[in-house]
């Protein structure tokens, strides 16, 4: 009976990645929209599906992912956390990496503790406002988020400045293993750590359990404030670390290059199966909402959908998502 | 006159001066705070062209945070007024152009509009009220939409509205600025709304849905009227702002709808529902507006002056969310 | 005939069953009071009859008519108005405002017609102008009101429903001497006014005050309706207690008297709803506390594992003079805290149950790394010992049942080997071998040199398991009993006020 059942728990959970956590549902349905979409792609044009291309998606899924990294960190802790300033952070943070860098390939250390270390500081911040003023996470974001955007304009005056260091941007874009980009062992990487963290530490314990049930959590022990104010920090420093990268990516910054990102971060952290109240969900799942975002993205464009179609269709599903994640109770009498 | 007199009078006077029943007054003592300082650093603003004109300028926030108001009230909140406004903006000078600019179009124009901005509302107050959505996510992601159709009926900024519309909107009529008439018109309707048993009913569902609920309030439809009438209000806010910038322009709104919440926090309304005015939402537009001059007089440097006023902002909604908060 | 006639009423929920025939019969223009110990079902089947709950059988009568009533607003109809406890007003709108809400008089299309809630509230306010005292005003704004006002406001809401058959839930636990002789003349305006009154109240000296008739509920059950002029204090004691047969599982007490240490002391502990309470714990005891639901002893627990503040008091355990300020500090020092509302302050639903289990062993052990295995060898012992039935740590909590649920969190606790563990109500909703299981650890807990303390709704049990019972009565403890003074009877007049 229960001693029995102890030592089967013993042998599953000594494996370090429980096979069966990947094959709940949150995952199938991203996977085989992923799926549907590439046959979709492959047949409207075809070299959609061709490893390069791929390689180019997976890239531009990376960009995504890492800042949903934070994202999801934050939404996973609950009480309608969200950000709204990790465009603003990317943007600001691209910014800061480009002038410290100057197109120097000795000066990318400091640049990306620079641009991660701007993000972090802005996510306490953001985190403190919550926490502590008591303002509703979306509010305070993005009214951080108006603050941010104002402070790069007050650096740049308006006008695009900085240079990534050419070493930055072969590692995003040009093979370094197997032909496959540095930016994806970046992310990969991200993946173990979100999953080490999630899993293995008392921290990422605390976090779902805070997303799952304050009360209870506080009642083990949980400081619930310090836990807030570290997510929204982890989250401004995912999203300062992205800045670098796509600055990488992009050669040098323009005003507002980050902005295409916040939006989507919130959708692939809902699609992988986070739901928007927190308490559950993991990063794998995000990572595969990522992907089918980008091939999203990128059907629409090769369908040769426009800008406003784009939109139209990401608010659509967000929308539809809300029906299966986000709907509140009915009012009982 | 004896102590007695004076003691009664002052205490007469703190009664009235109670923040629960006129939230507004704090709006009210720092819009004419900041009108002097404005007024100090630049005497020429105080001029009465220059009132006018700068009414002109606040008047579509002015409209889109009383709006906003009686979504917040019931304790609810709308992310895509910005989006609203630059659809209708769109809508409104396409049908004007296409009718052929004369004075039939443009009343059409404002009526589609108009129709549009309530459609906007119900969608919204349809996804909030009826299928449950949580209000922040889905009028964020509905604002995504009606931005993205927006952008579809207008791709490009630069379509002309008649000359005849935005002319009106700028000259007198019958001798006073044409906007001080849609001022005073928006001024009686919000009385007139404050007397109606809708208003009343929303500070109940605001206040406590579960009793509002249990004491047999429509509390559903109750919430979608107060998204219509946001819809409303943000599509005149776009047919003033139209009278403004004279064209059509599917990136218009984008940035006002922080404005609103800012506006309407700022205004002694309290984000949890429940308590505040549209009155005070007016000069919390006002003093946003005041504070962007009071900025610019002050000699802020071109460059910070975004991050002054996103500060500011933020610093607002800090206080306001911390004063409602009793 | 009575105006209103229940019979036959059955209800339960899942495992456990609140009411089992229960009957009442009510008559118009009297005060009829409704009494009986905790779980007795006197809720229930106030719910049952206001249509928030439905039961499994039975039948109400109105007036000789079957009425079914399935839904709140079914009650209105049929003319039962409900004062509840959890005030229903909104702070935001005036006195006149809050009485007519549920249908605002209008003018014109759809203004408010200010004249008319003006006149209608007067009319309604006006009878009872001595009970409402200053500040009542019909504008008055009802976030300024006082507490007092405010549950009058709550009564005078309800006749504005025209209602003929009232329900008032325990409706003078705010008041004070003062005030409950005003609301009790009120209380007799409506019943000669020929109202028919249900009154549930757990104040012995004002059932007698106001009572005309009395029903007492046992086990779900109506034992007896008595007149109360007719009847005395001890003899409604003494029905409500009935022939108590304590639970098998609950066994023997030994009462010992050979306590080491004293573990902790309590002074003067004072917080909102809690008048100065002061104790003491001793090594390997297990002390009880009783009384009413409601009257201190969750927040006194809440209070000593630092859960919620107090404004006064000293708390004293081995190795430290400050009060735990916060619950991480109170598990460090050795406290442990059960709660009994378990969805609420326990389980972490969709989580599972390693993490359940292991989630004060993080705060207690300041871990950061964490090693599954480790763990799980360390809570295996803690699993086995509470016999714990379920399918593998990584399974969802959720997919237990309830008993294991709590025993889960129950476990919680164990694993951190706590020297005194504060259990609040941490039986309520499960079933009989799971209670049987947790009293049996007790035991073994104690035995060990863990101190317990015990707050149970359920008198039997305290009874049942306690070395030493300490009753409280609003807000302070006012008896302590041990030894042969361990018995229901003095359980129930210490907990109703009954002077001796």
């Amino acid at each position: 009976m229960a001693g029995e059942s102890s030592k089967e728990s013993i042998v599953r959970a000594s494996s370090q990645f429980d096979p069966g956590a990947l094959l709940r549902r949150p995952m199938v349905i991203p996977c085989l929209l992923i799926v549907i979409l590439m046959i979709l792609g492959e047949t409207a044009s075809p070299g959609f599906a061709s490893p390069g291309q791929i390689i180019k998606l997976l890239t531009l899924a990376a960009l995504m992912g890492i800042v949903a990294a934070g994202q999801n960190l934050v939404i996973l802790g609950g009480r309608e956390g969200i950000d709204l300033s990790v465009g603003a952070i990317i943007s600001f943070g691209a910014v800061i990496a480009g002038n410290i860098m100057q197109g120097a390939n000795s000066m990318v250390a400091p640049a990306i503790l620079g641009a991660a270390g701007a993000g972090l500081g802005i996510g306490i911040l953001n985190g403190i406002g919550v926490t502590i003023l008591r303002i509703p996470p979306l509010v305070m974001t993005l009214g951080m988020m108006g603050v941010v955007q104002g402070a790069l304009v007050a650096m740049t005056r308006g006008i695009p400045s900085g240079n990534a260091a050419p070493v930055l941007a072969d590692f995003i874009t040009q093979p370094v293993l197997a032909g496959i980009p540095g930016i994806l062992f970046v992310w990969i990487g991200v993946g173990f750590f979100m999953a080490w963290l999630l899993s293995r530490t008392a921290f990422g314990y605390r976090i779902y359990a805070i997303g799952t049930n304050q009360r209870a959590a506080r009642l083990t022990g949980v400081s619930v404030w310090r836990m807030r104010i570290g997510l929204f920090g982890l989250s401004g420093f995912f999203a300062g670390l992205t800045s670098v990268f796509v600055l990488g990516y992009t050669g040098n910054s323009f005003i507002g290059v980050g902005d295409q990102y916040m939006l989507p971060s919130i959708i692939a952290v809902v699609l992988g199966g986070t739901p928007l109240s927190g308490g559950q969900g993991s990063y794998t799942g995000t990572m595969a909402g990522a992907f089918l975002l980008v091939i999203l993205q990128s059907i629409l464009i090769t369908l040769q959908m426009e800008e406003f179609g784009r939109q139209i269709v990401f608010g659509v599903t967000l929308l539809v998502l809300m029906l299966f994640y986000g709907r509140q109770h009915r009012l009982r009498v | 006159m004896n102590r007695d007199t004076g003691i009664s009078t002052v205490s007469a006077f703190l009664r009235w001066v109670d923040l629960a029943r006129r939230p507004y007054l704090p709006a009210i003592a720092v819009t004419l705070l900041l009108f002097m300082l404005n007024g100090f650093l630049q005497p020429k603003t105080l001029r009465p062209v220059s009132i006018v004109a700068d009414i002109s300028t606040y008047l579509p926030m002015i409209l889109l945070a009383v709006g906003q108001t009686y979504v917040v009230l019931a304790s609810d909140i709308d992310l895509s007024v910005g989006s609203i406004i630059s659809l209708v903006n769109v809508v409104t000078v396409s049908v004007m152009a296409a009718l052929g600019g004369s004075l039939g179009a443009i009343i059409a124009g404002i009526f589609v509009g108009i129709a549009v901005g309530i459609v906007c509302g119900a969608f919204n107050g349809f996804c909030v009220a009826v299928l449950r959505f949580q209000p922040i996510v889905s009028t964020f992601a509905s604002g995504i939409v009606f931005a993205g159709i927006a952008l579809w009926i207008l791709p490009a900024a630069g379509l002309a509205a008649p000359d005849a519309y935005w002319e009106t909107y700028g000259e007198n009529v019958a001798g006073i600025p044409f906007v001080l008439w849609i001022l005073a018109a928006m001024g009686i309707a919000v009385a007139v709304i404050a007397q109606l048993v809708f208003a009343r009913s929303l500070l109940a569902v605001g206040g406590n849905i579960q009793s509002a609920y249990q004491s047999g309030l429509p509390v559903a439809r109750l919430r979608v009227r107060a998204y219509i009438l946001c819809g409303l209000f943000s599509a005149l806010s776009a047919l003033c702002l139209t009278g403004d910038t004279a064209s059509g322009d599917p990136l218009l709104g984008a940035k006002m709808t922080l404005g609103s919440v800012a506006a309407v926090v700022l205004g002694g309304t309290a984000l949890s529902g429940g308590r505040g005015n549209p009155l005070g939402s007016i000069f919390g537009a006002v003093i946003l507006g005041l504070i962007g001059s009071v900025v610019f007089f002050a000699g802020v440097p071109f460059e910070y002056q975004n991050l002054v006023q996103g500060l500011i902002v933020l610093a607002a909604l800090a206080g306001g969310v911390t004063v409602a908060r009793r | 005939m009575g105006v209103l006639e229940v019979k036959g009423v059955n209800k339960h929920f899942g495992a456990v069953v609140a009411l089992e025939s229960a009957e009442l019969e009510v008559k118009r223009g009297e005060v009829h009071v409704l009494i009986g110990s905790n779980g007795s079902g006197k809720s229930t089947l106030c719910k049952i009859i206001a249509g928030s709950v439905i039961p499994d059988a039975g039948e109400i009568r109105i007036e000789g008519t079957v009425t079914a009533i399935n839904r709140p607003q079914d009650a209105t109809q049929a003319g039962i108005g409900v004062f509840y406890q959890e005030l229903s007003l909104v702070p935001q709108l005036s006195v006149a405002e809050n009485l007519l809400l549920a249908a605002l008089p209008r003018k014109g299309p759809g203004l408010v017609d200010r004249a008319a809630i003006r006149r209608r509230a007067e009319a309604l306010v006006e009878p009872f102008a001595e009970v409402t005292g200053d500040g009542f005003a019909l504008e008055a704004l009802v976030q300024d009101l006082r507490s007092d006002q405010r549950q009058i406001l709550e009564v005078l809401k309800v006749l504005a429903t025209e209602a003929r058959i009232i329900i008032f839930d325990e409706p003078t636990s705010s008041l004070d001497k003062r005030q409950v002789t005003v609301f009790f003349d009120l209380v007799r305006e409506l019943r000669d006014s020929g109202r028919a009154i249900i009154f549930i109240s757990h104040r012995m000296d004002e059932i007698f005050e106001i009572g005309d008739r009395v029903t007492v509920l046992r086990d779900g059950r109506s034992v007896e309706c008595l007149r109360l002029a007719e009847t005395d204090q001890d003899t409604l004691v003494q029905h409500m207690v009935g022939s108590l047969i304590a639970p098998v599982s609950a066994g023997q007490h030994q009462a010992r008297d050979d306590y080491d240490d004293t573990l902790l002391s309590v002074e003067n502990l004072c917080a909102h709803r809690l008048d100065g309470v002061s104790f003491e714990l001793r090594r390997g005891e297990i002390l009880g506390f009783g009384g009413l639901h409601g009257q201190g002893q969750s927040l006194a627990l809440r209070i000593l594992f630092g859960a919620e503040p107090a404004t006064a008091g000293e708390i004293q355990l081995t190795g430290s003079s400050r009060r735990p300020s916060k619950p991480a500090d109170a598990i460090r020092k050795g406290l442990a805290y059960l709660s009994g509302d378990r969805n609420r302050d326990g389980v972490l639903l969709t989580r599972p149950i390693l993490e359940n289990l292991v989630a004060a062993d993080l705060t207690k052990h300041k871990r950061f790394f964490l090693y599954p295995q480790r763990l799980i060898r360390k809570i295996s012992p803690v699993v086995d010992r509470l016999k714990m039935r379920f399918s593998g740590f990584s399974a969802p909590i959720s997919s237990l049942s309830g008993g294991n649920q709590q025993k889960a969190v129950i476990g919680r606790w164990l694993t951190i080997q706590p020297d005194i563990l504060l259990m609040d109500d941490p039986t309520k909703g499960i079933d009989l071998h799971s209670k049987t299981d947790l009293y049996q650890i007790m035991r073994e807990l104690a035995a060990e040199g863990v101190s317990i303390i015990l707050y149970s709704s359920e008198d039997a049990e305290l009874l049942g398991i306690a070395d030493r019972i300490l009753v409280f009565n609003g807000g302070r403890i006012v008896q302590q009993l041990e030894g042969t003074q361990l018995t229901a009877f003095n359980l129930y007049q210490a907990a109703y006020g009954v002077t001796a």
